[in-house]
């Protein structure tokens, strides 16, 4: 398939951090990396039914002239095929519009949180909205680059976390790495879980390609984050539950970004996925 | 939450199902109050601050005030509202005519707060631009929260343009004139009933904040049939005006941007230009509606040289404001010039005809505005309608037709572009509904490839090939590496009749012997257009469409054709 991922370069040492990871992600699941190397410090991205506005820090337009040059030679040292995208469209002469007909983005978890360059720190506000209009998944880096060796997919049982672990089982197959589901019970019995999967057609896909599914019980949730291994890359959904609950009970999504520093490769409410 | 949904959806789907122009005749009455507010809000503003600084406009350093505005104004936009500058109409044309009418929720206060910066200051500029920027950007976002489609979302755009129209002029019907003529482009029934009622709220909230607000009051002006020629040659006039002030407006823009001077260098060299300009000609200070008053009531007491001096200075210290990194709109500016050339005009009239039986002045100046209005904008019902609605001079009617008219047709023609469409028609995005680039740039590429098109092997001997064509109705064949699955080339039958008539090859030949390497590809990254032009150079019915060397499908006129006619009965019979 010719899947396409879309990243945002940023001629830094932690950029580079950065893309690599993209690059790495590309590489294992085959698709063509695509990046964008920003000329200004903000982009708008029209979803179907919002304008986002992406404001980048000064960080992003680091050294423009040897910014195309360094992409290049990360894209030769990992021996994937370069392509670089040039807006052409335009709302204001200095907002260029940003496509969103990709298959992921890549999107660093400083993009709107100036805080977080060097630490995790919490996703802004424009990651969320991104997040939450994109009809592709958002891959949010580590902050170093980490190859991955397994998938581990975060199962609570909503139509995000079923789309999170169809794209999980996608990744499995296309690359072969061991898969695990991990599921938090919530007043829940690990049966009613099994039955999801039984009722979306998945369960011979998930006995083929998953390694193990782990259930924890709904206060062990900092000892699952834990057990998953260091090395792995993390499927989730996001805005699974109402935003009234993650108002009051805190966001999932936002927790586990913030505690551990595995790629993340985050599915939206608006994610179609399909096997 | 799940509650509240479930109960939104169950009143949405009761009250709107059937029909869902009650739905929009709601929403754009909320979005006429809401768009109302919003330049009520900025007018009361900047008369609180051009009050506040009048007098300090005396002192000798007065002319920093424009630059200092200017800055405050640009660091505003740049730094806090992170929103380029300008004044926002063609950002919303742009909206509607590629993203449905999608606008940010901080276009509906920035470029208040931008422009009150500026003009309050004492920049040449106006306040209605940045109202319709604000009002379009309400409705967009009260039909982003509704959920409602693109079409629905336009109309609402229309709606917050004529909100904020009909409440800063108190001209409901300019309003809807101008939200369908300029922003909309279409005169369609299903937009014109929720806009006018949006011009209508947006109107009486005005009036209703603002009881004694008539912005241009006026005596009758007796203006007869002797007026008419007159008139002609008063268009004519304006057309050239326009024209100008288009020409300088954006010659000023591009030559700001082509210096490397930072944002705030930028403001303080275009605001120092208008305030050393305002030290010596006050009118071209601020918005100028106390001036258009006067030259109305013919009370302006400028002489001929003056006022010729006058429209030059005004022209010039308003692509300075704009160009130069202020916040604001051509509207005021318009109605400005459009006086002073109406005036103007009035007394050349008298120096060279002095027997003359003509209207008073003040009649010059109104037919002027709708000059430069329909000239600039190449909107001649705007001009026509929010004249005749601010002054209530109904007995204009005739020679405002007339002067509209020739203006509007002589400006198309010395300059096909509005000054609000040119940029966008420079860069191909000026796409307005039914016509064929915004049915091309409606068709999804992707929708347009087949993609069951038949793949052949490099390695396939010919004899295997011709049994395959035997079967197909193809005439291109992509040509595919075994082992990578890489596009290699692409065979087209005509180009192969020698080897097909010739049996004794069929076993002698592979595909990639025969294969064209050289012919042209698309990707998915190009526009149709782009790939409509490539097909037309090279005389090509199909093209190949390669992304990453793996072939993805081809492209053929006959499915262009056939999904442009689908998409053109789609935009001009819905609704």
């Amino acid at each position: 398939m010719n899947y396409k991922l879309l990243h945002i370069f940023r001629n830094t040492p932690f950029g580079r951090e950065t893309f690599l990871q993209s690059l790495y992600f590309c590489k294992i699941i085959n698709a063509h990396p695509v990046v964008y190397i920003p000329k200004s410090d903000k982009f708008l991205m029209y979803f179907s039914n919002d304008a986002v506005q992406v404001d980048l820090d000064a960080s992003y337009l680091t050294s423009p002239e040897t910014a195309k040059t360094h992409a290049q030679d990360l894209f030769d040292e990992m021996e994937i095929k370069s392509k670089f995208f040039e807006p052409k469209n335009f709302t204001a002469s200095s907002l260029p519009d940003i496509p969103t007909n990709f298959d992921y983005l890549c999107c660093p978890r400083s993009v709107s949180d100036l805080s977080s360059k060097i630490g995790l720190g919490h996703l802004g506000p424009k990651v969320r909205r991104i997040i939450k209009h994109a009809t592709f998944p958002i891959l949010i880096t580590s902050p170093v680059f980490k190859p991955w060796k397994s998938i581990s997919v975060f199962f609570g049982g909503s139509k995000n976390a079923m789309n999170s672990l169809k794209i999980g089982l996608k990744i499995a197959m296309s690359s072969g790495l061991p898969l695990d589901i991990y599921t938090c019970l919530e007043k829940k019995e690990a049966s009613h879980y099994k039955e999801l999967i039984n009722a979306a057609d998945l369960t011979e896909p998930v006995k083929q390609l998953s390694r193990k599914w782990h259930f924890y019980e709904k206060d062990d949730f900092d000892t699952m984050l834990y057990d998953i291994p260091h090395n792995s890359l993390i499927v989730l959904g996001a805005y699974g539950h109402g935003l009234i609950k993650d108002f009051l009970f805190g966001s999932k999504m936002e927790q586990i970004q913030s505690t551990v520093t595995n790629n993340l490769l985050i599915t939206g409410p608006h994610c179609s996925i399909s096997l | 939450m799940s509650k509240i949904k479930n109960w939104y959806k169950r009143i949405y789907h009761e009250l709107f199902h059937l029909d869902d122009r009650l739905l929009l005749i709601i929403a754009g009455s909320i979005v006429g109050i809401c768009s109302g507010l919003a330049a009520v809000a900025l007018r009361l503003s900047l008369e609180s601050a051009l009050e506040w600084l009048h007098p300090y406009r005396s002192y000798g350093w007065a002319f920093l005030l424009p630059a200092i505005g200017a800055v405050l104004s640009s660091f505003y936009l740049e730094k806090i509202s992170r929103e380029g500058a300008g004044h926002g109409v063609p950002e919303v044309i742009y909206s509607v005519s590629r993203y449905g009418g999608l606008l940010r929720l901080r276009s509906s206060f920035s470029r208040l707060i931008s422009s009150l910066l500026t003009i309050g200051s004492g920049g040449s500029a106006g306040p209605e631009a940045p109202v319709v920027m604000s009002g379009s950007a309400i409705g967009s976002n009260i039909a982003k929260f509704l959920g409602l489609n693109d079409r629905q979302r336009i109309t609402l755009v229309g709606c917050g343009t004529a909100g904020a129209i009909a409440s800063i002029f108190n001209a409901p019907i300019a309003g809807l004139v101008f939200s369908v003529e300029v922003i909309l482009g279409e005169w369609k029934f299903v937009n014109i009933i929720p806009i006018a009622i949006a011009a209508v709220a947006g109107a009486q909230i005005s009036q209703s904040i603002i009881p004694a607000q008539v912005i241009f009051n006026h005596h009758p002006f007796n203006i007869g049939v002797s007026d008419i020629l007159p008139s002609l040659c008063l268009g004519i006039v304006t057309a050239f005006v326009s024209v100008l002030f288009t020409k300088i407006l954006r010659q000023t823009g591009k030559i700001a941007k082509k210096t490397s001077f930072p944002f705030w260098v930028r403001a303080i060299i275009g605001g120092c230009t208008v305030g050393m300009i305002g030290m010596f000609m006050p009118v071209v200070l601020g918005e100028g509606y106390h001036f258009i008053q006067l030259m109305i009531l013919g009370t302006f007491s400028m002489g001929t040289f003056l006022i010729f001096v006058a429209i030059f200075a005004k022209i010039f210290a308003t692509a300075m404001t704009l160009g130069w990194g202020g916040s604001g709109g051509i509207f005021a500016p318009c109605l400005l010039i459009g006086s002073l050339t109406g005036i103007l005009f009035h007394k050349m009239l008298f120096v060279f005809f002095p027997d003359i039986i003509s209207a008073r002045e003040g009649a010059y100046a109104l037919l002027g505005m709708t000059g430069l209005i329909s000239g600039v904008m190449q909107a001649p019902l705007t001009g026509i309608f929010l004249i005749v609605e601010i002054t209530g001079g109904y007995e204009t009617i005739l020679p405002l037709i007339v002067v509209s008219s020739i203006s509007s047709t002589m400006s198309h023609y010395i300059e096909p572009a509005s000054f609000y469409l040119k940029e966008l028609i420079e860069r191909g995005q000026f796409l307005r509904p039914g016509t064929d680039a915004r049915i091309l740039s409606d068709l999804d590429l992707g929708e347009l490839v087949d993609k069951e098109h038949i793949r052949v092997s490099e390695n396939m001997v010919f004899r295997e090939f011709i049994e395959l064509i035997k079967t197909s109705n193809q005439n291109f064949f992509p040509v595919i590496e075994d082992a990578t699955d890489e596009y290699k080339g692409v065979i087209q039958i005509t180009a192969i009749r020698k080897y097909v008539l010739d049996p004794g090859m069929y076993d002698m030949i592979f595909l990639n012997q025969v294969m064209d390497t050289d012919i042209l590809t698309a990707s998915l990254d190009n526009g149709l257009q782009e790939v409509l032009d490539m097909m037309d150079m090279n005389n090509m019915d199909s093209i190949s469409v390669v992304e990453h060397d793996l072939f993805i499908g081809m492209i053929s006129k006959n499915r262009i054709l056939d999904l442009y006619r689908r998409e053109l009965i789609m935009q001009t019979t819905a609704h």
